[in-house]
């Protein structure tokens, strides 16, 4: 004896399910951010699904520019002396860093994919 | 039908119970910018961020100290450090902090241990190096080798035994007038070393610290349930703009792993590339490897052999490795292939 009501009541538990499962496993895969900070302090905070090429300038008119592409992040270009941002790895997993030393530029994934490593010795 | 919802709300809260259970300390990761001219970044379990603050906090300001003392290019006030002996060089013994006596001492045992190829008293040399890589990196245009000549001279006053320390007193005086130390093939190791030696003494029990990728781990990671894992530590892969990060993961508990490689720190010269690890033998960088990676519990040992290793050839490097206890090293050689010391496959993660 299956009533109308209960066919609706069903339907909704079914989609408030759903919702929650849409909203956990959204917020789970997309998202991973791009934290840029400089000199410790937070310059700009970008999702990580979203491509883009983003520039940092600093006060004193330096630069460096971060590219997000499918789901990584690199150094594009930077005019440090030392350049070793930009030839550093691209960055995907949660806490992978790319460290601008001279300029004091940190670009960190945050609330991102768990990653195998813990940390990285160079 | 009443079942069925029944499932479905069970369902649902079963969802919201595993995103929002949590084990009762939680993992957190923190890095400064400030400390021997690298990134220092610390991992560990906290029950709250608060907590995690105050250890981070207590592990700078402890290591800040060891950041000053070991410095040879800035003065601060009030503090005899590094520098402050290079610059009272052939003039008159300086009063130290016992933290400096204990790295000479360390440094002049590892100097022994190791055959010379780690000297902490190659300061003048190694100057030489450091301006011309410095000048090159700024103007690359201009990028020039120091002259063969101006290193021989150098290297006439890079004897240990000119190093006079005198306990009793806690001074330490270069009776050398051209000679100058550089710690810099230890100073971040061993300070890493006395720092987890200290915050885990502080009840820091498991966590991790790097600087500039000299890796310190204390105790072990926490897994989901709670159990006890091993810390994942890679090793840097010498190609840096390969789609492989690392090479091989560690697995360690209370051990540090410390790598020495080219792409580190180098300048330039007419297409060469010419990194910032300084054969003592030859006065030059040297050839033989792409990274030296050590595994040991000391991480000021580690760092220091990292070196030494480093400016010897594949024989002497084993024969070393080998001596020593509980102590292991890999090789990546010129031409990208890996030699491992007897014992260091037990750390890789399958």
């Amino acid at each position: 004896m299956i009533k109308r009501n209960d066919i609706i009541l069903g339907v909704v538990a079914l989609l408030v399910a759903l919702a929650f499962y849409l909203f956990f496993s959204l917020t789970k895969s997309d998202g991973s951010k791009v934290e840029i900070t400089v000199q410790g302090e937070v310059y700009e905070t970008l999702e990580l699904s979203q491509d883009q090429s983003f520039l940092i300038t600093l006060e004193n008119g330096e630069y460096n520019t971060v590219v997000i592409e499918d789901g990584y992040v690199r150094m594009s270009e930077a005019d440090c002396p030392d350049k070793l941002c930009v030839k550093h790895n691209k960055i995907h997993y949660n806490h992978e860093t790319i460290v601008c030393l001279p300029h004091k530029v940190v670009v960190e994934i945050v609330n991102g994919e768990a990653n195998t490593v813990d940390l990285i010795a160079k | 039908m009443r079942k069925k919802i029944g499932t479905i709300a069970l369902v649902v809260s079963l969802i919201l119970s595993m995103t929002a259970c949590a084990p009762s300390e939680k993992r957190y990761e923190a890095s400064f910018l400030e400390l021997f001219d690298t990134v220092t970044t610390v991992v560990g379990y906290a029950k709250d961020e608060e907590t995690f603050t105050e250890y981070t906090q207590m592990i700078y300001d402890y290591m800040e100290e060891y950041h000053q003392l070991y410095d040879i290019y800035h003065d601060y006030e009030g503090i005899n450090n590094i520098k402050t002996i290079n610059d009272n060089a052939g003039i008159l013994p300086v009063k130290v902090d016992q933290k400096i006596i204990d790295l000479l001492l360390e440094s002049k045992e590892i100097e022994k241990i190791t055959n010379h190829k780690m000297n902490v008293a190659y300061g003048a040399v190694l100057k030489v190096w450091h301006d011309y890589r410095t000048e090159g990196i700024e103007s690359p245009e201009m990028a020039k080798l120091p002259p063969l000549e101006m290193l021989r001279e150098m290297s006439e006053h890079t004897n240990m035994n000119e190093i006079v320390i005198n306990e009793e007193e806690s001074t330490v005086f270069l009776s050398d007038p051209e000679m100058s130390l550089d710690v810099g093939a230890i100073a971040k190791g061993y300070a890493t070393e006395m720092t987890a030696n200290y915050i885990e003494e502080q009840g820091f029990e498991n966590g991790m610290i790097s600087v500039g990728g000299n890796v310190r781990t204390i105790g072990h990671k926490v897994g989901e349930g709670g159990e006890a894992l091993a810390w994942n530590v890679g090793i840097q892969n010498p190609e840096v703009e390969s789609e492989m990060t690392t090479i091989h993961i560690l697995e360690l508990q209370d051990m540090s792993l410390v790598t020495s490689g080219v792409y580190e720190r180098y300048y330039t010269v007419d297409g060469k590339q010419y990194h910032h690890i300084i054969d003592p033998s030859t006065l030059l960088p040297s050839e033989e490897y792409q990274s030296v990676s050590i595994v040991c519990q000391d991480s000021g040992r580690a760092d220091a052999f990292s070196t030494a290793v480093f400016n010897m050839s594949l024989e002497e490097g084993k024969q070393l490795i080998e001596s020593q206890k509980d102590t292991e090293a890999f090789w990546i050689l010129n031409d990208g292939s890996f030699v491992y010391s007897s014992g260091f496959e037990q750390f890789i993660k399958e």
